[in-house]
Formats: C-alpha cells, sequence, structure tokens
C-alpha cells in the first residue's frame, strides 16, 4: 500500500472536525498493483508519451519545416501549385492538437480511472452569520474610514473630487466624443474630391483607377462599366474614399427612362447625364459599403453587404433592402477636349450613409 | 480635214484607254481594301457559315427565329451579338437553353467546339459583332498576373468574389463561379456581357488587359486551397460557420460523454 493509512486517518478526522465534511464511502477502482491498474497506467503514460512527442514534432517543423523556397528565390515569395510549403499550417495545426488533445484526454483518464471512488457529505449552514461576529466586521469598517480621517481633513475630501471628476469626464469623453461630427472639419461630410471649388475653380476629371488616365465618353460599351475616380492628386487613396463613382452607359430606350423619371420625379439630377452616360457614388446609403454589382440587363446596382437594390433607370432609387436613400447621381459633361469631367459635387447632396446633420434629399 | 482626222481618232482612243485603266485601276484597289464584299452579300455564306445554318435550324430556331430575328416573349434576336456571344453561349451549355428562368445555368454542352463555331460564323456572317481575336482555346500570350490581379479587384470581384467562387445577385440571379471557364469563354464574357454582366469592351479593357485578367484568374484555378477544403472560397464567414457548428458538435457530444460517464 502506497497511502498511507495513518495520514488518510488524519485528513478524514481533522475534515470531520473543522469543516464538518465526512468522508461517508472511500473505494480504490483496482486494487494497488493490479494488472488493471498497470495496464491502464501504461495507457496514460503512452498519452503522455505521445503529447510530449507531438510537441517537439511541432517545435521541428516550426522551426525546419519549409514554407517559402526561401533563399532560392529573393524574398519570402508564395509559389502557388503543390508543394511542401503548403503543409506547413495543417502540419503546425495537426502537431499542436495531437499534442493538447492527449494532454487532454491522459488527465482526463487519470481521473476517471485511477483516483478512488469517494463520497463526502457536508451540512449546509442556516441563517445569518453570528450577531457578534457581524458587529464585529462593521465596527472595523467603520474604524477603518475613521482612520483616513476624512472628515477632520476638508482639504483632502475637496481636492479628491478634482481627480473624480477628471476621471469621470475623460470615461465619458469617448462615447459622448463618438456621437459628434468631426469638429475640426465641419463640412467633411458634405464634400467630396469631385467639388470644383477645392480643384481651383475648374471641374474634375473623371479618371482610372490609375489616378491618371482620363475617361472618354467611348471607353465604355453599351451595357458596360467602369469605376471613375476624382483626378485630382490623391484622388485614388483612402483620402478620397468617398469619392469613387459608377459609371455606366445606359441602352437607349434605358437612358429614355432615365431622363424621363429625372424630369418626373427628381429634377435635382437635370442635366446630370452625357448623353447615355450616368455616374452614381459608389457608397451604399445605408452602411458606406460599395454598391457596385452592376446587373446590365435589369438596371439594379446591388450592395452585396445587406442586399439592398438601387433602380438606376430611377435615379438609383432603393427598391429593396435596408437602404432608405438613393444614391447619388456625379452631373457630368464632356469637356472641349472630349474628356468627361464632373460639373458639381453631387449636386450639394452627401454621399453614404445617413448623420445627424444630413441634409434631406 | 482629213488629215486632223487619224489624230482626232488616236485622241479619243488615248481617252479611252486612260478611261479603261483608270477604271481599272479603281476597282482593283476597291477589291483590294473592301473588307470581303460578297461574303456580306446576301445568300452567299461561307462553308463554316452554310454548317452553322443547318445547326442553327436544327437548335435555336424555335427561339431566336427565322434568319436570327428573334421570337417575341421567347427569344432575343441576334443580329449584331457576334461570333464572341454565340461561342461563349453554346460552348458553356448555356445555349441551347431548357427553360427559361430567372438565369440560365452552365450545363454540359450539346454541341462541340467545332460546332459553337460554326454557328458563331453564321450568326458573325448574318450581321457581324464582337469576335474573340484568337483561334485556340489558350491565350495567345500569357499575361501578367499582378496586373490582371488589380483589374480582377476592380471590376469583377464585387460580382464574382475575390477568389472567382462567385457570389448572389438580385431575384435568384447570380455571378457564377469562374472555375471551369476556358480563357477563350472568359475572353468571350468580357467581351459580350452576357445575361446580367456588363460588357467590357476594348476601350475599356483592352486585349491585352483581358489576357492579363484571363491569366490571374486561371492561376487562381490552379491554386490548390491551403488547409484542404476551400468551402466554395466564399472566404472568412463560411470558414467561421463551418469551423463554429462543427466544433461546437464535437464540442456538445464530448460534454454529454464525460457527463454521462461520471
Amino acid at each position: 500500500m502506497s497511502i498511507s493509512n495513518e495520514r488518510f486517518e488524519f485528513v478524514r478526522q481533522g475534515a470531520k472536525e473543522r469543516d464538518d465534511v465526512e468522508i461517508v464511502h472511500y473505494e480504490l477502482q483496482y486494487p494497488l498493483g493490479s494488472r488493471q491498474e498497470k495496464r491502464v497506467v501504461r495507457f496514460v503514460s503512452g498519452l503522455f508519451l505521445l503529447s510530449g512527442l507531438a510537441s517537439v514534432v511541432f517545435v521541428a517543423c516550426y522551426i525546419w519545416w519549409p514554407f517559402t523556397n526561401f533563399p532560392a528565390v529573393t524574398g519570402w515569395e508564395y509559389e502557388p501549385g503543390n508543394s511542401w510549403m503548403k503543409g506547413y499550417t495543417p502540419i503546425l495545426g495537426l502537431t499542436l492538437g495531437i499534442a493538447l488533445a492527449a494532454f487532454g484526454f491522459a488527465v482526463l483518464v487519470w481521473g476517471k480511472k485511477l483516483l478512488p471512488h469517494e463520497i463526502v457529505l457536508q451540512d449546509r449552514h442556516d441563517g445569518a452569520s453570528d450577531p457578534a461576529e457581524r458587529k464585529l466586521t462593521g465596527s472595523t469598517l467603520q474604524f477603518m474610514g475613521e482612520e483616513m480621517g476624512l472628515s477632520r481633513r476638508p482639504l483632502l475630501k475637496v481636492a479628491l473630487l478634482a481627480p473624480a471628476g477628471g476621471l469621470g469626464l475623460a470615461a465619458a469623453a469617448l462615447p459622448i466624443g463618438m456621437l459628434m461630427k468631426d469638429p475640426h472639419h465641419p463640412d467633411v461630410f458634405l464634400h467630396t474630391g469631385w467639388d470644383p471649388q477645392a480643384n481651383g475653380g475648374k471641374f474634375v476629371h473623371l479618371v482610372r483607377e490609375d489616378g491618371e488616365t482620363k475617361i472618354r465618353p467611348e471607353d465604355i460599351s453599351i451595357g458596360g462599366q467602369i469605376t471613375a475616380f476624382p483626378g485630382i492628386p490623391g484622388g485614388t487613396t483612402n483620402k478620397h474614399a468617398d469619392s469613387p463613382v459608377l459609371l455606366i452607359r445606359l441602352r437607349q430606350n434605358d437612358a429614355e427612362a432615365l431622363r424621363a423619371n429625372i424630369e418626373k420625379g427628381y429634377p435635382i439630377n437635370r442635366g446630370g447625364m452625357a448623353g447615355d452616360l450616368v455616374a452614381y457614388s459608389k457608397i451604399c446609403t445605408h452602411a458606406g459599403c460599395p454598391a457596385s454589382l452592376y446587373e446590365q440587363q435589369s438596371n439594379r446596382l446591388l450592395c452585396p453587404c445587406h442586399q439592398s437594390q438601387f433602380l438606376i433607370t430611377d435615379n438609383a432609387r432603393p427598391i429593396f433592402g435596408p437602404a432608405t436613400r438613393r444614391l447619388p447621381m456625379l452631373p457630368i459633361v464632356v469637356d472641349e477636349e472630349g474628356f468627361l469631367v464632373a460639373t458639381s459635387d453631387f449636386n450639394g447632396i452627401p454621399v453614404g450613409p445617413a448623420f445627424w446633420e444630413k441634409p434631406e434629399a | 480635214m482629213v488629215s486632223r482626222s487619224p489624230s482626232r481618232i488616236r485622241r479619243r482612243a488615248i481617252a479611252a484607254l486612260r478611261m479603261l485603266a483608270a477604271l481599272v485601276l479603281a476597282g482593283g484597289i476597291y477589291a483590294l481594301v473592301s473588307p470581303g464584299a460578297q461574303a456580306n452579300a446576301p445568300g452567299s455564306l461561307s462553308a463554316a457559315a452554310e454548317e452553322g445554318k443547318a445547326l442553327y435550324n436544327n437548335y435555336c430556331i424555335t427561339c431566336h427565329g427565322n434568319n436570327a430575328q428573334g421570337v417575341e416573349g421567347r427569344g432575343p434576336s441576334l443580329i449584331g451579338v457576334g461570333s464572341a456571344a454565340v461561342e461563349f453561349q453554346v460552348e458553356t451549355g448555356r445555349m441551347p437553353a431548357t427553360a427559361q428562368g430567372a438565369q440560365i445555368d452552365r450545363k454540359p454542352p450539346q454541341l462541340n467546339s467545332d460546332q459553337a463555331r460554326q454557328l458563331g460564323q453564321y450568326i458573325q456572317e448574318l450581321g457581324g459583332g464582337p469576335q474573340v481575336p484568337f483561334s485556340g482555346e489558350r491565350s495567345p500570350t500569357q499575361g501578367n498576373i499582378a496586373h490582371g490581379g488589380e483589374l480582377f479587384r476592380i471590376n469583377c470581384s464585387s460580382c464574382h468574389a475575390f477568389s472567382a467562387g462567385g457570389g448572389a445577385l438580385s431575384s435568384g440571379k447570380f455571378a457564377p463561379p469562374l472555375n471551369e471557364s476556358t480563357d477563350r469563354q472568359l475572353y468571350a464574357a468580357m467581351l459580350t456581357g452576357p445575361q446580367n454582366m456588363p460588357v467590357f469592351g476594348d476601350n475599356q479593357l483592352s486585349p491585352q488587359d483581358k489576357f492579363d485578367v484571363i491569366a490571374y484568374v486561371q492561376n487562381l484555378n490552379t491554386d490548390n486551397d491551403p488547409g484542404g477544403w476551400g468551402l466554395g472560397r466564399f472566404g472568412p464567414t463560411t470558414e467561421g460557420v463551418a469551423i463554429f457548428l462543427f466544433g461546437m458538435v464535437v464540442l456538445g457530444f464530448a460534454a454529454l460523454w464525460i457527463a454521462g460517464k461520471s
């Protein structure tokens, strides 16, 4: 017997007298030194060994498994196709997974098979604590307050208000500040990169994604679309991420329908089309995703984030989904050199999702 | 008078000869530079187009009508769609269509590639239109994958997804995955804009730009999925949902097993 009877009796007695815990049943699962016990011990030890082995393999793979063909090529380049490198991440996950699982399983089996079965009882205490003890605790707390002596030292009391108030204000600054629009640029939501005034009074060219190539009307086929950026310095960067538009060439009858709808219901877009070309803001009015899924037969623009749909032939009116506002139309004309320019900054309508001071349009 | 008469005859003869020479020259130049004048003449199709016409009258005429002029409510006119559109629709099995629907889907083609090209030639000679400018199935030049990737992300990825795995559109329509497409089909699709896809003409994406995009898409297609299963290559959301569902089920059973044993 490796478990000392003397120590067991001592623990049992102590638990009973000090903590009111009584061990009523205590039984070893296997006789100590029996064949069954040795089998379980071997199993658990095997799991531990497996866990250790897998950990070592993990470290070895981490260091030596080729995950790039460095230094065969200069730099850390990813190589397409089948190769050993593709196994790098899976082998790391596999080895670490085996190590952790084997360790966890071993601990589980140890607890369930090798530890004795025992049943212990403990009485539940009734009611509140002893009145004398409660009084002592209360008096201790009050005494600590008196020791600090705030009532006798009014300067300290007043001085404490400063960090209390200051830190409280600091904690409130973030949530309250997020509710305010940018105080330093009061019109940041109202202007985009297309604003002619910011461009020295000149109309801004529509350019391609390289930021240089100006777009001509004939660049877009019927039923085609092109993403256009403002031709200003930094026009394709995140600084003007609110500016991209989708430039679309409609079929003749669809363009006629759009012109009729502009006259009929939305005169602010009057004169905004260049022939059969129309440009709408690419920023969804719901949550600001790029609404650039263009269906050329059904004349719809879709937003991939929340499935809003806009009808191109009716001033990009939302016809499905959570968006409630139209996509603003960028008024475009062809300048004397044959390039497309924007004559105004979306007619003053702010792009993108709603905000508190957004003008109704 | 008598002495002048031979010279007058000669002058007239010379003038007539000049006239003849000028006519021959002009006609010859016209014949040289005029593009296939006889091909456009009605009733005279090339051999391939004649084969195509026979196929058309078997497979297409029910919906697209006599001489590809369309049938109201059944099929559109094919005048001017070009051979590129015909080859794309037939080679990907979308045409002949089995039924009208939100979108005509890709399926195993009924006609082989040669027949598709004969049909395309017939429609081309009927009404012209965009043509794929190379003859093989593969791009004639290897495109620049990096540049193609830039073009793909700005022009294609909004619908076809960054992985070319496709995505949903409105009312049952969808952008298909691009993993089965050949170079030629990709080129034809960009050039003609089948169904609800926008048209990317040569002024917007030059032929070299198109080869770059094709190189990028085919590179995506040959790349295998690190980790084994691509889950449709729909991205982190699908992967997260899959690992969550799988992990939760496993954990649930593990908890049941542990509880049941004690």
